[in-house]
This record gives structure tokens, C-alpha cells and sequence, in this order.
């Protein structure tokens, strides 16, 4: 087949412009993250799926990805939650609320909820990975009887860099939710368990048939929880991964976030893991 | 914005290329004096102490007293920018590195050089940390008026790092290999629009080198076009001694 | 077929016709030896016959620096760039340049077709012209022979003393009205003999490089690449671009630009912290020759490289494409089942 039959006409559309959104609130999670409550002109709804992303700007600054950690449940406004290490990072935790930012997207393919219906729910987020989690994790507290059992793991390099506290305290609190929590290095504050992330999972109580799991972390992080969930006989069709790479345009064009043949502003950030298997550039 | 940035000038030992062409481009300059307060400028002004947001420094390391006035303008700066290839790579003075020093000492300052103790000369990051750098030799009035608004702004500039072979092909430069010269551009940073090349002259590499530079590769790229090594080696040390051996160690 | 002959000595007045209904673009004298493209004022420097242009087409429809918007800072508002369609002639286009053209349309129509590449993609026709393969050339592998006049309005091909002209479609017959050709004579133009061939064809090749995944063929290369990206950026079908800011000099507004960029640059991957996810130039060399001829063609049957042979003629360090494409195929003949 030609090229050009390929392709069906479509109206060329204007793709980087971004939406001119107020930040309503911003809030430090610790020494190094933010969350950003961000509203759209008139409220308007994002209409997002938990794992897609948005492309944030600042004029004269930059633009740069990163995840919806609000639930779609959730209307009126939506959150990020934001470290900061660069440019556009450092900038972004100086605005206050009032203060306008660009939007693009929500971009990028999430976490398909309809498929977790009826199932127990297994997250596993290392450091910032919990971030993006959270708007799944809330998705399924928001809509509680759609889905079975809860299970979070999360793993942070130290509890000074622990996220969402409160948010923690009431998933811990919650008999609906199996919460787990380590720290590669505790300080001496620290009363809760140490290890690297792998070693919440043996322990875990899984009904193999009915979990799905949904891993999202620091790259170095997925090889390890793969092996550790395969061990528990997890079976590759139950596992999803969010991924990150450098990206610039994120509808798919630029071709910074290439995985192989994969796009991961298109095809991912989130993967099937199966899907994943082609891609050996991937983990 | 706040109060405006306080901005500093010094120069040490450099051909004083670079400062020539910071006062050159008056226009521009009235635009970014706009924004700032300058506390120093050797040429404009006298030496004042003072506290200083961004200080731009030219010029190489090489007496004891450079780097006891090089401390001490870190100490009292915020941001410190490294103002050309002299300042950034040790420039053309670091060519003494390869030297013995108490020839060069000869060549320089005669008789009198028991008078003047010199180091090697020594690029500003290898005494304090060096925050950003304005390449080239002389900077471009182009480059020093992106970093000057980006400090402005108060965020770090983006300094290149592509060979300058990428600005060659983007202004469909032939190629001065093709002409049977040594050219440097594919180990250099770019940023300088290559300038040399663009009116048929060969790269002499004073952006400094690329990061993880391939220095096999370009050896046989030498080898391929029937040209010195040696040659090209000598011409490499011009800008890039200091740096080159800090790869071989 | 209506061919008609154009003589050698009227090249100079049939781009006047031209320039007389739309902007020409053309092949012109650039340096010593070399031919660019560019707008033309002066009907006697177009150059017909050449071996290439150091950049393609391309750079009228993705300009190296393209603005995408102007933003205000005292505001906090911003303005789209304006953009207009080229609508010119394209003169003198050899065929691989065509079909390169072809793959960007695709890439900026495929999912969310993007404004700013399509609009200016209005209102062009193509004049094409064939070419004799010099060393570089490899079209005839991947299937676009020197007199394809596919996507052409009107197609010259090279014929003693002239061209015979072939009116194409409809458009290429109203910009030739009134400008008068004899009948060509039954004369046949020369196919073109290339002196570079990939050996095997197309259909086989995705087979190939799948299995060439782990050969070692991407760390000798790597040896010898400076990793300078030139290859990228001389590349018709490559169209990745970086996202920079400029702040005038008062500091009250700028411009965001898109900027051609390129896999084998090492920042092309490189995120905050410092992780670069393809780090060697033997993975980025890798990466470079599977989008040419596996990642986009698995997608669409078509291979991204049209054997134009840029990225080996202005390659410093003499990295052939073609080299490496037959050292991958020589390896799965010999070991077929390395596939990864
Ligand atoms: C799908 C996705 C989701 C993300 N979600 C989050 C999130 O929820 N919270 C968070 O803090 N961070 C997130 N990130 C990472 C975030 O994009 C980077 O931290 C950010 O780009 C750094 O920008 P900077 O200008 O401050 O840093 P600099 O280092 O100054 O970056 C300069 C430019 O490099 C590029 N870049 C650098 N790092 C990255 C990166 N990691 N990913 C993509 N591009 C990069 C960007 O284009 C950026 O403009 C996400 C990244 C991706 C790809
Ligand atoms: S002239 Fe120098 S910089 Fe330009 S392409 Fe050739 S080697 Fe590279
Ligand atoms: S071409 Fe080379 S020598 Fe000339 S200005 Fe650029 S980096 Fe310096
Ligand atoms: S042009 Fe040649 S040397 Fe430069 S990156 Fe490409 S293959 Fe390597
Ligand atoms: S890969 Fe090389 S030969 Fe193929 S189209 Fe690109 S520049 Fe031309
Ligand atoms: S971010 Fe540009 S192609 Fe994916």
C-alpha cells in the first residue's frame, strides 16, 4: 500500500499550543516535591485516563512531561505532583497560586481502568513512581465496588522523601487497603520497615488468578520487581509498567521517546507488559 | 521581578579579546544594563568591592595571586560565569602546559622571571566551580546575550554540545577535508554557527572539546584523508591542552 | 504518453514561464562544488544537472529552526506562529527527494496530523529530474529508480542535448500552458546505473535486521564515529527536532522554536539526573539504521531511507549506510537464526 493510503485525511491541527491553566494551589510534599493543583479556563474538565500525562510550560522557561496525579473521579481541577531537578522544575516551584502555566495534553496512553474491573488492584511505586499512582489509587477508592482488593507497595530512598502523608495515613487506616511501606535507608526517626522495594512483595497476600499490577518507578527499579513478582507467580498478561523516557513533543512527533519501535508518548507511558517483550530497549 | 541582579566584571591573564567585544555591542548593552546593576567593570569602572549576583570572569589562571582573587570572587558570587576559551578551557595560555615552565617563563618574561611567579594556566574550574560558560574565542556577542538574558531571568543557560560538523551541514558548508585541511569541527562544540569553516577556514577547536569526545575516531579520520596526526594533535592543544589531559589521566 | 523535448538551451526560459506563475525554488551553485537549494532570482543559475544537495526539500517544509509560537512575558500571553503555505515550484527534485517527502507527510499526518508541517505543504508543484547515480547513490535498492515520477507534476529525464518532459497530472499540464515544446523525439533516457546495491531486497530486509540486533557490527562501527550527528542531520526522511525557548533581549517576550536534532547526538535521550537511555554510539548507530530500515517500515511496508546516500557522502568519519546494512545481511547469511 502507498504511504498516502495509509494515512486517513484529518484536519491539521495546531499541536503545540498550550492552554493557559491557573495554578490554584501549591503545596511542598517535601524538601524536594510539590503538588500543583491546577484549574482550566473555566473549570473545564481534563478528561484523563490515571497514568497519562500533561505537557507543562513555562514562557521563556520550558516544557516538560509529567503524570496526572489526580483521580478522573476527581473534577474542577487536577494535581501534579512535581520534583524538582532542572529548568522548568525550579521555575515551577517558585510560581504561587493565581499564577498561570501552559497545558498540553492529557497526552499518552494510560491505564485502561475498564480492564481492572472486578479485580484485586496491585501497585507497586517506587520513589516518584507514586505519583502517577495515586490517580489510579484514588480511582479505586472513588469508585470502591468496581474492584476487588487494594494492594500498594511503595518504596522510597529515605523517609524524608516519603510522599503524600496524609493521604498515607488513610490508606494504612482503610480496611479496604493492604498498605505496605520501606525505605532503602531509614533515619533514626524512622520506626517503619527498610529494604529496597523487592522485599515487600514476597510477603504479599495474592489471589493470583484475580491481581493485576500496575509498576511505576525509577528505572533501575522495574528489572528487579519483575523478577520478584514472576517468582510469585504472577503471570506476564497481569502486569502493566509505566515508563519514562526524555520526551519533547508528546504527540509523536518529535521522536525523543522512542523505545525501539515504540513511541512512549503514544504507546505508552503505560504498557501492557507483554507488549513490552518486542521492545528490548524498554527495561 | 525582584531587585536587580548585581553584576560583576573581572578579567585575568587573556588577550582581553573578549572584554574588547563585551563593550562593543552598545545597543544591546543599554538593553541589558536595563536589567542589572553593575558593581564592577574594570574598563568602565574602578575596582569597588561589593556582594555580587552573577560575576562574569575572563581570562586564565596563572599566578598564585590569580587564584587567591579567583577564591575570592566565588566567594562573593552567586552564580560565576566563565567568559570565553581562556576562562572556560584555559585557553591559548594553557598551551604553556605542554612546555616546560621555566622556558615559557624565559620566553615571557626574560631576565625578570625569577619576578613573576607562574602556574600552568589554568581554566577558572579547575580552582572554584564554574556555574556557566560563554564559549569561544572571542565569545560571541550572540552567545553572551542568551546566557546574559537567561541569568537574567534567573535559570541556568543550555550551553551547546553538538560538533560544530552539525552547523556546517545545516548551512551546507562543503567541507574543508574536502580541501585537503585539517579541520577539528568534529570534536569541537558547536554554538559559534560554524564560523570558520563558513568562510572556508578549518575549525581550531576553541569551544572546547564535545563531551566524550571519540579521539580514535578522529584520529582515523586523519589517517583517511592522508593528514598529520601530529598536526592536527598540536592544533587540538591550542585550546583543549588542559582538558585533554585531564582525559588521559 | 505525450513527451515533449526541452533543449538544454531552454531550461533557461521555461524557469522564467515558471517563475512568471509561482516562486521557483531550485538546484543553484553554492560553493566550489557544491549545489543547494534555494529561491530563484536569476533564471541562468539553475542547475539541472547535479548529484545532490547537501540538504533536502525538507527544509522548506521543516525549516531547521521553526517558530511554533511568540509569548509575551508581561502577560503571560502568546500568539501561533503564522505559517504559510510554500506554494512554489519545486524545480529540479530528484525522485529519492520525493519519496522522502512522502515518509515526512506521513510522520505529520499519521495519529494527530500537525499544522504547522502540512500547511506549508500547500500549494507546491513538483518538478522532477533525473540524475545519473554517482558513487553514493543507492535508490535502485530501495525501489525508486532516477526516472520514478511518482508524486511529480511534471518529470524532466535526462535525453542527448535536453530533457524530455512528461506532463504528470493535471497541475504539471497548467504551469507548462503556453510554454511551447517540440515533440520528443522516441529517444529512451537512461535508466541509471548505480554503483552502490544493497543485496537483498526490501521485502527481505526487516527479516535481516531484526537479527542483527546484537551484531557486532554497531560496536565497529562505533569506533569510528565522532558521534556528530551530521548523518542525521543531512537525512531527508529524519524529522526529530528539540524544543528550545528564546528570550529577547528586554526581557518582556520571545519565541519557542523547534530545532532539527538528531538519535545519534548523545543529549537526544538524555533526562534530568543525568541518565542518557542510549548512551553508546553503538546503540545510537543502532537505533539511526533500524528507523531507517526496520522500526518505520514493520509499521508501514515501506523503508525510511531512500538510498539517497547523504549520510555517507558528508560523513567525516566515511561510515557507509550501505555497508552496514550488507555486513547485517552477509551475518544472517551465515547465521540466519540469530534472531533476538
Ligand atoms: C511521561 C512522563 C511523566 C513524568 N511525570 C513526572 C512527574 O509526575 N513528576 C516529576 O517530577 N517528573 C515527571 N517526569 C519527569 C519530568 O519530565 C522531568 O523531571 C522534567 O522534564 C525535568 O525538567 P527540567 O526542565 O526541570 O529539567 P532539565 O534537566 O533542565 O531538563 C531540560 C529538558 O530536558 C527534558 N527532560 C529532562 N528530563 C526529562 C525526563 N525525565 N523526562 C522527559 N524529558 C526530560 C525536558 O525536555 C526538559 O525540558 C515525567 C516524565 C515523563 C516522560
Ligand atoms: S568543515 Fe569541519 S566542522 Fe565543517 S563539516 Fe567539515 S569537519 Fe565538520
Ligand atoms: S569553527 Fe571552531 S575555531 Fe571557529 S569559532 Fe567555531 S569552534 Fe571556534
Ligand atoms: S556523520 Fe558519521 S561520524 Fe557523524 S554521527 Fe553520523 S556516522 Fe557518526
Ligand atoms: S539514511 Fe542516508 S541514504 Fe538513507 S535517506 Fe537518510 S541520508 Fe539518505
Ligand atoms: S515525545 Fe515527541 S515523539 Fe514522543
Amino acid at each position: 500500500m502507498k504511504l498516502n493510503e495509509l494515512i486517513q485525511p484529518q484536519e491539521p491541527r495546531d499541536l503545540y499550543l498550550p492552554t493557559m491553566a491557573t495554578l490554584r494551589d501549591i503545596k511542598p510534599l517535601n524538601a524536594l516535591e510539590t503538588l500543583y493543583t491546577v484549574e482550566l479556563p473555566g473549570g473545564a474538565d481534563l478528561g484523563h485516563q490515571p497514568g497519562q500525562f500533561v505537557e507543562v510550560s513555562l514562557f521563556g522557561v520550558g516544557e516538560a512531561p509529567f503524570s496526572i496525579s489526580s483521580s478522573p473521579t476527581r473534577k474542577g481541577t487536577f494535581e501534579l505532583g512535581i520534583r524538582k531537578v532542572g529548568l522548568l522544575t525550579e521555575k515551577l516551584a517558585a510560581l504561587k497560586p493565581g499564577d498561570k502555566l501552559g497545558i498540553r495534553g492529557p497526552f499518552g496512553h494510560g491505564i485502561d481502568v475498564e480492564r481492572f474491573k472486578g479485580k484485586d488492584v496491585l501497585v507497586v511505586a517506587g520513589g516518584i513512581g507514586l505519583v502517577p499512582m495515586r490517580s489510579l489509587i484514588n480511582f479505586v477508592l472513588d469508585r470502591r465496588d468496581d474492584f476487588g482488593r487494594l494492594i500498594i507497595c511503595y518504596g522510597s530512598r529515605s523517609d524524608e522523601e516519603l510522599l503524600f502523608t496524609e493521604e498515607r495515613e488513610a490508606w494504612k487506616k482503610d480496611p479496604g487497603v493492604d498498605f505496605h511501606v520501606t525505605v532503602d535507608r531509614g533515619s533514626p526517626a524512622w520506626a517503619g520497615r527498610t529494604g529496597v522495594i523487592t522485599t515487600l512483595i514476597p510477603g504479599l497476600e495474592l489471589e493470583l488468578g484475580k491481581t493485576v499490577c500496575c509498576v511505576c518507578g525509577p528505572p533501575v527499579m522495574y528489572r528487579f520487581v519483575l523478577l520478584a513478582l514472576k517468582s510469585r507467580g504472577l503471570s506476564d498478561e497481569s502486569i502493566y509498567m509505566s515508563l519514562e523516557r526524555r520526551m519533547k513533543c508528546g504527540v509523536g512527533k518529535c521522536g525523543h521517546c522512542q523505545i525501539n519501535h515504540s513511541y512512549v508518548c503514544q504507546d505508552g507511558p503505560v504498557y501492557h507488559y507483554p507488549d513490552l517483550k518486542s521492545l528490548e530497549e524498554a527495561l | 521581578m525582584a531587585a536587580k541582579p548585581r553584576v560583576a566584571i573581572f578579567d585575568f591573564t587573556g588577550c582581553e579579546g573578549c572584554e574588547l567585544n563585551q563593550l562593543n555591542f552598545e545597543n544591546q548593552l543599554l538593553d541589558m544594563l536595563g536589567h542589572v546593576d553593575i558593581v564592577e567593570w574594570r574598563e568602565a569602572m574602578d575596582d569597588r568591592p561589593g556582594e555580587y549576583d552573577i560575576a562574569f570572569v575572563e581570562g586564565s589562571l596563572s599566578t598564585p595571586d590569580c587564584i587567591k582573587r579567583i577564591n575570592e570572587i566565588r566567594r562573593r558570587a552567586k552564580v560565576l560565569v566563565a567568559v570565553g576559551a581562556c576562562a572556560v578551557q584555559g585557553g591559548i595560555n594553557s598551551m604553556k602546559n605542554t612546555r616546560p615552565i621555566e622556558e615559557v617563563r624565559e620566553e615571557v618574561y626574560g631576565k625578570d622571571k625569577y619576578l613573576f611567579p607562574t602556574l600552568p594556566a589554568l581554566p577558572l574550574s579547575s580552582v572554584v566551580k564554574v556555574d556557566v560558560n560563554v564559549r569561544g574565542c572571542p565569545m560571541t556577542q550572540i552567545e553572551f546575550l542568551k546566557v546574559f538574558t537567561a541569568l537574567v531571568m534567573g535559570k541556568q543557560p543550555v550551553e551547546p554540545t553538538s560538533a560544530v560538523c552539525v552547523e556546517c551541514k545545516l548551512k551546507e558548508n562543503e567541507c574543508v577535508y574536502e580541501r585537503g585541511m585539517i579541520c577539528l569541527g568534529p570534536v569541537t562544540r558547536g554554538g559559534c554557527d560554524a564560523q570558520c569553516p563558513s568562510v572556508g577556514q578549518y575549525c581550531t577547536g576553541c569551544r572546547g572539546l564535545v563531551p566524550e569526545p571519540n579521539l580514535k575516531a578522529m584520529e582515523d579520520i586523519l589517517v583517511t584523508h592522508g593528514l598529520s596526526v601530529n598536526e592536527a594533535w598540536k592544533r587540538l592543544h591550542l585550546y583543549n591542552s588542559h582538558e585533554l589531559e585531564g582525559l588521559k589521566s | 504518453m505525450d513527451l515533449k523535448f526541452l533543449a538544454s538551451d531552454r531550461v533557461e526560459a521555461l524557469v522564467s514561464h515558471l517563475m512568471h506563475q509561482k516562486a521557483v525554488y531550485a538546484p543553484q551553485r553554492m560553493g566550489r562544488h557544491s549545489v543547494a537549494l534555494d529561491k530563484v532570482t536569476n533564471p541562468a543559475a539553475v542547475v539541472l544537472d547535479y548529484s545532490r544537495t547537501m540538504q533536502s526539500v525538507k527544509k522548506y517544509f521543516q525549516p531547521p529552526r521553526d517558530e511554533l509560537l511568540k509569548f509575551d512575558l508581561t502577560d503571560q500571553s502568546f500568539a501561533a506562529a503564522t505559517v504559510e503555505p510554500l506554494d512554489a515550484v519545486l524545480l529540479g527534485i530528484h525522485s529519492y527527494d520525493r519519496a522522502a517527502i512522502d515518509r515526512l507527510d506521513y510522520n505529520f499526518s499519521q495519529g494527530q496530523p500537525e499544522k504547522n508541517y502540512l500547511k506549508r505543504r500547500e500549494g507546491v508543484i513538483w518538478v522532477g529530474v533525473s540524475y545519473e547515480p554517482d558513487e553514493f547513490h543507492f535508490s535502485g535498492s530501495v525501489g525508486i529508480g532516477p526516472l520514478e515520477t511518482e508524486g511529480f507534476d511534471v518529470f524532466l529525464s535526462r535525453v542527448g542535448g535536453g530533457y524530455q518532459v512528461e506532463t504528470v497530472t493535471e497541475k504539471g499540464g497548467e504551469i507548462l500552458a503556453g510554454f511551447d515544446l517540440p515533440q520528443a523525439e522516441q529517444g529512451k533516457p537512461s535508466p541509471g546505473h548505480f554503483h552502490q546495491h544493497i543485496f537483498l531486497p526490501q521485502a527481505r530486509l526487516n527479516e535481516v535486521m531484526a537479527a542483527s540486533y546484537s551484531s557486532p557490527v554497531w560496536e565497529e562501527t562505533a569506533q569510528k564515529c565522532v558521534g556528530c550527528g551530521s548523518c542525521n542531520i543531512v537525512c531527508p526522511t529524519c524529522y526529530c527536532f528539540n524544543v528550545e525557548e528564546n528570550v529577547d533581549i528586554k526581557v518582556t517576550g520571545g519565541t519557542r522554536e523547534r530545532i532539527w536534532d538528531g538519535c545519534m547526538l548523545r543529549e537526544f535521550t538524555e533526562v534530568a539526573g543525568g541518565e542518557v537511555f542510549r548512551g553508546g554510539l553503538a546503540e545510537r548507530q543502532r537505533h539511526r539504521v533500524l528507523r531507517k530500515f526496520k522500526y518505520l517500515s514493520d509499521r508501514t511496508g515501506h523503508p525510511w531511507c531512500v538510498g539517497c546516500g547523504r549520510c555517507t557522502a558528508y560523513c567525516t568519519a566515511g561510515i557507509s549506510i550501505v555497508s552496514i546494512v550488507n555486513r547485517c545481511v552477509s551475518d544472517f547469511e551465515k547465521h540466519p537464526t540469530t534472531a533476538v
